[in-house]
């Protein structure tokens, strides 16, 4: 049918870029921690070096977080309302004790780390995973349950956050890793290997994170009207350029063939591929915050 | 029947409706709604090719769920379910933080650019509770909202929806909502503006 929207009320977008900031970098942070445990949790000496650098980041980079969404929420100065008036239907009361949880959890861990107390440090690992992946996993709740969404209401929004989240934390520490071991230390020598390693790791998150993008959109695409038009908008709407080439090509299909084709195993290929990642990541918050409210719902 | 609780519900009759505007003026003016938000509007949408084209017109209000989803997520228990079911938001506990924009299947929730809350349409409880109807309701020149409780047999309202054929939009979402229209137009309520596809 021949229809024409002469006039309707669209009231302003509910996330915006805030949000995404804010998920982009809860991500760094959870990715970034559960980095450090690999070490100091699991025992896994080659990673040692990578330990003290991953929970100083998880700890800046989650006070830095909730910043984004005291800008956000129109209210700051009522933000303890939130630890007050409790409401556990809602993944924001989760968020609110989480948010506050894991920095201390990650500042007493990183605390007995430099202090070399390795039994203390690794009992706190162990209560910082769970938190790690609630901190992350949360966020993924709060779009899931905006059920009027489609893009956002599937229970594949947790999983996939936290892929990302790994995904993004393992690049973002090959950076650090190399401007500190470059920049910051005497003997300025990289270790090689290590880079190497993580590298690995990265490709074989990058191919889960591509697995649970690609499940959700094949879904999508055949699911419900809502569901089809959210996956049309990614796939050939307004959000296809940022979902299609950045995010995916760009963000992780080449930096996969980067870091796996053995032709291309450099540092400065590494590094290449870890930048493309950081910025995919940060492009795939944006694109699911964005898009998944892009389409009017009346 | 007897003896179950309130439920208030309003009930649009399409027929009657010619998208004069009175409701959303009369909710402007009733609830100081400021410029740019609206609490009640009248969608309109143009359907078919001329000569046989006809304009639809559909109000819409705040559906005040008997599941609100609004609620649900709400972090600070700001929405508040009445037991007539009337859904308001406490204006001295929001936060603003737009999570219950962002899960309403209605988009009928704002900002208030001034207060930096979040407001909706609440059927204009304080009306209701000095026994008057909401400004919608009586501001209709063509009786088209009807306002009452569905659970009461002998209401204007529930006649009226046990002898028509009622609907109301989007049941799939779940929420139950409480905003009945007669003669709804599919078309009207899915049509988006091309522009935004």
């Amino acid at each position: 049918m021949d229809t024409q929207v002469l006039y309707n009320i669209l009231h302003q977008e509910a996330f915006g870029f805030n949000i995404a900031m804010y998920f982009y970098l809860t991500g760094l942070s959870a990715g970034s921690f559960i980095l450090s445990t690999l070490a100091y949790g699991f025992g896994m000496n080659q990673y040692k070096s990578i330990g003290r650098v991953g929970v100083v980041l998880a700890t800046l980079l989650l006070v830095i977080a909730p910043f984004f969404l005291l800008i956000h929420i129109g209210m700051p100065h009522r933000a303890w309302h939130l630890f007050v008036y409790l409401n556990m239907s809602s993944p924001i009361t989760w968020g609110s004790f989480l948010l506050v949880l894991y920095p201390i959890n990650c500042i007493i861990y990183g605390y007995f780390m430099f202090k070399e107390k390795m039994k203390q440090t690794r009992i706190f690992a162990f209560i910082g995973i769970p938190l790690a992946i609630a901190v992350h996993g949360y966020t993924g709740f709060i779009l899931a349950f905006g059920k009027a969404r489609a893009l956002w209401n599937t229970a594949l929004m947790p999983i996939l956050f936290l892929a990302s989240a790994i995904v993004s934390g393992i690049a973002l520490m090959i950076l650090v890793i190399i401007v500190k071991d470059r920049f910051f230390t005497k003997a300025k020598s990289i270790n090689r290997d290590l880079i190497l390693n993580l590298g690995k790791l990265l490709a074989w998150m990058i191919v889960f994170d591509l697995f649970l993008v690609g499940s959700d959109l094949l879904v999508l695409s055949i699911s419900h009207s809502d569901a089809q038009t959210a996956a049309h908008l990614i796939l050939v709407g307004k959000f296809s350029i940022l979902f299609l080439v950045i995010e995916n090509l760009l963000g992780k299909i080449i930096p996969f063939i980067l870091l796996v084709v053995p032709r291309f195993r450099t540092l400065t290929t590494v590094v290449i591929a870890s930048l493309l990642v950081v910025v995919g990541i940060f492009i795939m918050r944006y694109v699911v915050v964005l898009a998944g409210e892009f389409v009017p719902l009346l | 029947m007897k003896g179950k609780k309130k439920r208030l519900a309003v009930l649009v009759d399409l027929r009657k409706c010619i998208g004069c505007d009175a409701c959303s003026l009369a909710c402007k003016s009733e609830n100081d709604v400021p410029l740019g938000v609206w609490r009640t509007w009248v969608k309109k949408v143009e359907k078919g090719q001329y000569p046989h084209s006809k304009e639809f017109f559909l109000p819409i209000l705040c559906n005040n769920c008997e599941n609100p989803i609004c609620v649900t997520v709400c972090p600070v228990n700001a929405g508040i379910k009445r037991p007539d079911g009337i859904v308001y938001i406490d204006p001295h506990r929001c936060i603003g933080c737009r999570y219950c924009m962002a899960s309403c299947p209605y988009g009928v929730r704002y900002i208030h650019p001034r207060r930096k809350i979040a407001e909706k349409c609440y059927w204009c409880h304080h009306r209701v509770d000095a026994g008057l109807e909401p400004a919608c309701v009586q501001a209709c020149p063509t009786d088209a909202l009807l306002f009452g409780d569905m659970n009461d047999p002998e209401s204007e309202i529930s006649k009226v929806a046990a002898e028509n054929a009622i609907q109301v939009i989007k049941p799939e979402s779940g929420t139950d909502p409480h905003t009945f229209y007669i003669a709804l137009d599919i078309d009207s309520v899915e049509a988006i503006k091309s522009e935004d596809k």
